[in-house]
């Protein structure tokens, strides 16, 4: 008599388990089909050698060896740190800052919040031919206002330096509405009764923002800095209409330098795709590491 | 702990899996060519047949193709989807299309040689006299070295400058003949004077490109491959030929924005010719039709400037057939029947293409406007030197025109000097040949 009764309860737990997993399974096969599975393949690949994507010859651990031997890949991981540091570090002030402007303002913050946002909707690709025109030496827009200012011409996608710096720039104007967004988010979760109590206790604004808001940012900048640095460590397609890679592979970041060997011939995919492995045990790595120090910093 | 545990053992799972699918080939792995043999192209067998031509356009070839695959559909009753993609993403295309095994049954191509293994040998469908038609210049940019014909010469090409006629007039600087023979110190200075009198901003536009800076090689008498196949460059001259050219980017009188601007990719220079920001043009004959549709000036082909040596550098572009597409026999057909002395005089009328067919080099193509700037061009073919036919032909000239650029940009941005441009091109190119092998 147990048994049978046991019976119904026991399925009824089973479906009880089974149901979300039955409610997710489509997301996880369409994630297991286009990014798990190519995930692996391409780590398959990487002990492999193949000029035509179809047909494959196994050179074990060569990949590596070539790629960690190659000058061009060290500068290219140059570049990429570079920039990946230059754009995570502007990307979270720039966005901490507008986000504290934002939050403060009491009219027209809908309006300002889109208006910092839009350049988030444009197409990556539009974004660099946009840059591309007003960045330009002679005829950029850019360039009309600051010699117009007195300060000559500068060579902002011609000289190696300027290029990564324009690079970083537009990088930031890109997704700096989307981390605003989310620091706003953050900001508007602090209790207000902390900041009123402060203020009684004769605390300034900065003060306020120095000792209340930004420790109970924390968690907040933390989930920025770790997407910031996973997309500068992804960028690549603005970058590729906005300056192709160069001047003379300035830059060239690690995405282009897979893509390239990927897609440009001479063919290499066993090449591109170990760059790809050493770049997601990179951004693995960064981001394990940035979930540590979030911990640590929420224990505190 | 439990968590840990867990975790830890997910972790080894996951690396015991991963290396696991590593012992797994992810694909067929590698075998030498299958053997091939004649095959009998039977025309009247391809009615109700579809095949794919993968194409990049100069702009009025575009016509004319359509035109010419209107009457290959009516004379075999098969279907020709033509797909047109950029020049510039051609190779990436058809990758990945080789990578996807969804290979078009044709494409037009600038060199066989990154899609080796995979192309039909025309010499099994029509025979091993079937070269003899065409060009030894044109056919030796289609074979490999046991004779196998991989590709057909549809086009020849060379390069050559444009001049902005209305510019020199308006400067008093006359444009040059057919017959002219001048120095680059003289082509400078006359595309100088022309672009100061025209308030133009550079004195000479030219395509980003390791094949038109080969011309200036060629002029100063070196190759990147020397006839023997191997690395061919003369450090001497090539340091001499990439100084010229480096101070006429420094001087701005080629832009050097536009130059550095250009990343790794190619990037024409005709914009800035059609819109007179530069009065001088080195390109080749492929834009003759475009210019003669689009230019709101006048303007004429003139000969190369000579250096060491006089004449352009020779280009090709050719079709080829996919041994894996779904109609291999139906593309090669087509590839020959486009390439029949009747359908390649129309093309090159309507194109202003040069021959590659030794009949039509013989008769001459008559164009409908413009003979006098395809006869200079025709000329330039004469004047070049020889081992430039064979660099073009080499499997390590395309890897080895793009190592050019990619070097001579550091140059241009002050990173290197021209000499160790030079040596680090020579070893890079070493390196391209021995792995075309």
């Amino acid at each position: 008599m147990t048994g049978r009764a046991d019976a119904p309860r026991r399925s009824r737990f089973t479906r009880r388990k089974l149901v979300p997993y039955l409610f997710v399974l489509p997301n996880m096969v369409v994630f297991g089909l286009f990014t798990i599975w190519p995930a692996i393949n391409g780590f398959n690949i990487s002990f492999y050698d193949s000029a035509n994507g179809r047909t494959f010859r196994p050179v074990g651990t060569d990949n590596y060896h070539r790629i960690l031997g190659n000058d061009e890949f060290w500068t290219v991981a140059r570049h990429t740190i570079v920039f990946v540091v230059g754009f995570v570090v502007a990307s979270t002030v720039l966005a901490t800052v507008l986000a504290l402007l934002l939050n403060g303002q009491k009219r027209g913050r809908g309006a300002l919040s889109a208006a910092y946002f839009l350049p988030v909707v444009v197409s990556p690709v539009v974004v660099g031919l946009i840059w591309n025109a007003a960045l330009q030496r002679q005829t950029g827009l850019v360039n009309s206002v600051v010699s117009a200012l007195g300060f000559g011409q500068p060579a902002w996608l011609i000289d190696p330096n300027l290029a990564l710096i324009s690079v970083i720039l537009v990088g930031v104007w890109v997704h700096l509405g989307f981390y605003t967004m989310i620091m706003l988010s953050g900001l508007q979760s602090i209790d207000s009764s902390v900041n009123e109590a402060a203020t009684i206790d004769g605390a300034g604004t900065w003060q306020k923002i120095r000792l209340i808001t930004l420790p109970l940012l924390r968690p907040t900048t933390m989930v920025v800095i770790t997407l910031a640095t996973i997309a500068g460590f992804q960028a690549f397609d603005f970058i590729f209409t906005l300056t192709g890679g160069g001047p003379v592979g300035a830059t060239t970041l690690i995405i282009q330098y897979i893509y390239e060997n990927g897609f440009t011939p001479p063919i290499a995919y066993g090449l591109a795709s170990a760059a790809a492995v050493i770049l997601f045990l990179v951004i693995f790595a960064v981001t394990f590491l940035n979930y540590l120090v979030g911990r640590r910093t929420e224990a505190m | 702990m439990l968590i840990r545990s867990r975790s830890l053992a997910t972790a080894v799972a996951g690396v015991l899996a991963l290396a696991l699918t590593a012992g797994c080939a992810p694909g067929p792995l590698e075998q030498s060519d299958s053997p091939s043999g004649p095959v009998t192209v039977d025309f009247g067998s391809f009615k109700g047949k579809r095949m794919t031509y993968l194409y990049f356009t100069d702009g009025p070839d575009l016509d004319a193709t359509k035109a010419a695959i209107g009457r290959f559909e009516q004379a075999t009753g098969a279907t020709v989807e033509l797909q047109v993609v950029p020049y510039a993403e051609l190779q990436r295309s058809l990758q990945a299309r080789i990578t996807g095994d969804t290979v078009p049954e044709v494409a037009r191509v600038q060199d066989w040689h990154p899609y080796a293994g995979e192309l039909l040998d025309f010499t099994d469908y029509f025979g091993k006299s079937y070269p003899d038609e065409f060009t030894d210049g044109a056919v030796s940019t289609t074979r490999d070295d046991a004779g196998h014909m991989y590709a057909v010469p549809s086009d020849q090409t060379i390069n050559g400058p444009f001049v902005n006629v209305d510019a020199f007039a308006k400067a008093g600087v006359p444009v040059p003949t057919a017959t002219t023979k001048w120095t680059w110190p003289e082509f400078v200075d006359a595309a100088s004077k022309v672009a100061a009198a025209n308030d133009m901003p550079s004195a000479i536009s030219v395509d980003v490109s390791g094949n038109r800076l080969s011309t200036v090689l060629s002029q100063y008498g070196t190759t990147l491959i020397g006839a023997d196949g191997q690395e061919g460059l003369d450090p001497a001259k090539a340091e001499q030929a990439l100084s010229m050219v480096n101070d006429l980017l420094q001087q701005d009188k080629i832009s050097k924005d536009f130059w550095l601007g250009a990343g790794t990719n190619y990037k024409g220079g005709n914009d800035a010719f059609l819109a007179q920001q530069a009065p001088v043009y080195l390109s080749g004959p492929w834009q003759v039709g475009a210019f003669a549709k689009s230019a709101p000036f006048k303007w004429a082909a003139v000969p190369n400037p000579c250096a060491a040596e006089c004449g352009g550098f020779p280009g090709a572009k050719m079709m080829v057939a996919f041994s894996r597409s779904k109609e291999p026999t139906l593309g090669a057909a087509f590839v020959q029947w486009m390439n029949r002395t009747e359908n390649q005089r129309e093309i090159d009328q309507a194109a202003y293409w040069l021959p590659t067919r030794k009949d039509l080099v013989a008769s001459g193509v008559q164009y409908p406007t413009h003979n006098e700037d395809m006869n200079t061009f025709i000329s330039q073919i004469d004047e070049t030197p020889a081992v430039g036919f064979k660099a073009i032909s080499s499997p390590a000239f395309t890897g080895a025109a793009l190592a050019l650029i990619k070097e001579f940009g550091k140059v241009v941005a002050g990173q290197e000097s021209v000499a160790d441009c030079v040596a680090n091109l020579e070893k890079e190119i070493d390196q391209i040949v021995k792995a075309s092998k």
